[in-house]
């Protein structure tokens, strides 16, 4: 699924601030039903959970990303300016991953199907979830 | 007086099943409410279940979570119940995160918040959980006037959007007097939930309810997967009209039996067969179920120490046939399994067994076995309980049989330890007797509240054909109900009694 929500945006983003990653642009369109459903700090809580697993799992993920007070993501700009414009695709991929795996986790594949598919309402995600987004 | 013109208040199912009928009802549309309780009363949940049973994609709820449990893990847990539909999430059913709006800024800004949503979405259903959590906040610096104000004026916004509200709160008892909260409200809905010995025993009271008339008193709940179940304490009851007595008898299958009676039960009377250990209580009660289906009379048996399929084929060893009727649906064998049940719980299940199947004849066996499957905390309630089940459902022309295990005493002759004896119409008495170095059993009609009855003590036996009565009163004895009778004609000559029925057996 993160992968196919990567895809999108790269295409939407075409259209859009060529120096927005398309990362980037998920975790935008992301936080925003998540902090109205869980609040700043419950998707900050989150976000912070999901980026410690990315890391674990892609150890050259940079410092540089953060996550901001306001649950926003800091530092995705200089993953998109990355030499190896592949590698920086896979760790954003790996991050968004972890997100929705840790939504998988907590309230199943339905609830976190329709919250993404209210945020890409043109995209179809059933049985998109990979293996690994559950077992994240 | 005249009615015309008088507003009507739409009512709005709450999907508790059994909560309708308490509210008199359902939910009046657009009232202000609140949800109390202590933590794990259920209030969240009751919350999510109006939430359900009403939200639409036109009228959505909107449930705003402040501070208490955290909405994902809200929506984590609620997702395991059945009522919860995935499919409403987002269109029907909104979550909105106040928490930093209430740490963050003051009232007034949690009502700006509130107002930009219920103006945006126009919802059916509002819920504010935890209710408690902002009046908490704001109590730092905020006077009683203010948080009077605020209050008054969420429930002005979100009446005058056309909005039925909850607010949720853990609030205590001793608090109604003095929080403005329950000024505002139209309606006051208590959760309790107490530990009593081993059980836990959850009931729910309207404390206060405007513009319609709920059933007071404490009812209790059950919270399964489908979510909460509610039982009103009237057990559904009090819209029933009384039957006029009829002048049927209905035979006990015992004919000897039948005739002390006068001919048999009167139909809607209830009936106590009374009787130490092993004297034939449950042999006769099966009897007389067993004949009411023989005569076009659909039953039930309540039993609480065996399996219906024990049941059935014990009764077949009486030659009583309860496998057929039980697969025609004439005859329900509930088996109450000896768990934290609630009396009205109970009762909601033998009066949904005698509804579904149209039963004429109801053996409840036994009393003892019935306060026993209870939950410590319900039995003090049993005695009412049980009358007002007996009282309802004889009123409505269906004939009760119970059986009570009385202790067997040489010095007196109860008919019940419960001392319920005056929620019965009629009493049988069993008991054992010393004769000639025998223990033998005896029978008398003790009360019939509908007419005559006879006054002789008969001696019986069970054999393979239940109970047989067996020849006639006992007229050499005297002293016989205590058990220990002296023969009154003693020579020296008596005959060794015989043991075969001398009284006809039923075919």
């Amino acid at each position: 699924m993160a992968q196919r929500l990567l895809d999108y945006e790269a295409v939407a983003g075409k259209n859009s601030e060529p120096t927005e990653s398309a990362a980037f642009r998920v975790f935008a369109k992301l936080r925003r039903p998540l902090i109205t459903l869980a609040g700043v700090a419950g998707f900050r809580s989150l976000l912070s959970r999901a980026l410690t697993l990315a890391r674990a799992e892609a150890p050259s993920l940079s410092a540089a990303v953060q996550v901001a007070a306001d649950g926003s993501l800091k530092g995705l700009d200089e993953l998109a300016l990355q030499a190896d414009k592949e590698q920086a695709r896979n760790e954003g991929a790996i991050l968004i991953a972890q997100l929705i795996g840790l939504l998988l986790t907590f309230i199943g594949e339905g609830v976190t199907l329709r919250l993404v598919q209210d945020e890409w309402p043109e995209a179809a995600f059933n049985g998109r979830v990979s293996e690994k987004e559950r077992k994240a | 007086m005249s009615t015309t013109g008088k507003v009507k208040i739409n009512k709005l199912p709450t999907g508790v099943p059994g909560l309708d009928e308490i509210l008199g009802g359902g939910l009046p549309e657009f009232s202000f409410n609140i949800i109390a309780g202590a933590p794990g009363s259920g209030k969240t949940t009751l919350a999510h279940q109006i939430v359900f049973a009403n939200a639409t994609p036109e009228r959505p709820a909107l449930y705003f979570t402040i501070l208490g449990e955290p909405a994902i893990k809200m929506l984590r847990y609620q997702q395991q119940y059945t009522f919860f539909d995935q499919a409403k999430l987002n269109t029907a059913v909104r979550f909105i995160n106040l928490s930093q709006v209430v740490l963050e800024k003051d009232l007034d800004a949690v009502l700006e918040e509130i107002t930009k949503e219920v103006e945006k979405a126009s919802p059916g259903v509002v819920v504010v959980d935890s209710f408690r959590t902002v009046v908490r906040k704001a109590q730092g610096g905020t006077t009683e006037v203010e948080l009077q104000s605020f209050i008054q004026r969420l429930a002005l916004l979100l009446t005058s959007w056309q909005a039925t509200t909850f607010l949720v709160g853990e609030y205590v008892e001793g608090e109604i007097r003095d929080n403005p909260v329950f000024t505002v409200s139209d309606g006051l809905f208590w959760l309790y939930q107490a530990a009593e010995r081993s059980s836990i025993v959850r009931k729910l009271q309207i404390v206060k309810l405007r513009g319609q008339a709920s059933v007071p008193g404490l009812h209790t709940f059950r919270i399964t997967h489908a979510g909460l179940q509610a039982f009103s304490r009237t057990l559904g009851l009090a819209g029933l009209v009384r039957k006029i007595p009829s002048a049927r008898r209905l035979s006990i299958g015992i004919p000897e039996l039948d005739k002390m009676l006068g001919g048999g039960i009167p139909e809607g009377d209830s009936v106590l067969v009374a009787g130490a250990s092993g004297t034939g209580k449950s042999v006769l009660a099966t009897q007389f179920i067993a004949e009411g289906i023989r005569q076009g009379d659909p039953g039930i048996v309540v039993v609480f120490e065996e399996r219906p399929q024990e049941y059935a084929e014990r009764a077949s060893s009486f030659g009583l046939d309860l496998k057929t009727p039980r697969h025609e649906k004439k005859l329900e064998i509930l088996y109450l399994r000896p768990l934290d049940l609630s009396v009205d719980e109970t009762m909601h299940e033998i009066l949904d067994a005698v509804h579904k199947i149209g039963a004429k004849r109801l053996v409840i066996d036994s009393l003892a076995g019935f306060e026993m499957a209870l939950a410590p905390g319900f039995r003090a309630d049993f005695r009412e309980s049980l009358y007002r089940m007996i009282t309802a459902l004889t009123g409505v022309g269906v004939t009760i049989l119970s059986t009570v295990e009385v202790n067997e005493s040489f010095t007196e002759f109860p008919f019940s330890t419960y001392s319920i004896s005056f929620l019965t119409d009629d009493i049988i008495r069993l008991r054992y007797v010393c004769i000639d170095g025998q223990l033998r059993k005896i029978m008398v009609v003790i009360k019939m509240r509908g007419g005559n009855h006879s006054k002789d003590i008969r001696e019986y036996e069970i054999t393979s054909k239940g109970v047989v009565i067996m020849g006639d009163r006992l007229t050499d004895y005297q002293g016989l109900i205590t058990g220990i009778p002296e023969h009154l004609n003693r020579s020296g000559n008596h005959e060794e009694r015989s043991h075969k029925p001398k009284a006809k057996t039923k075919s």
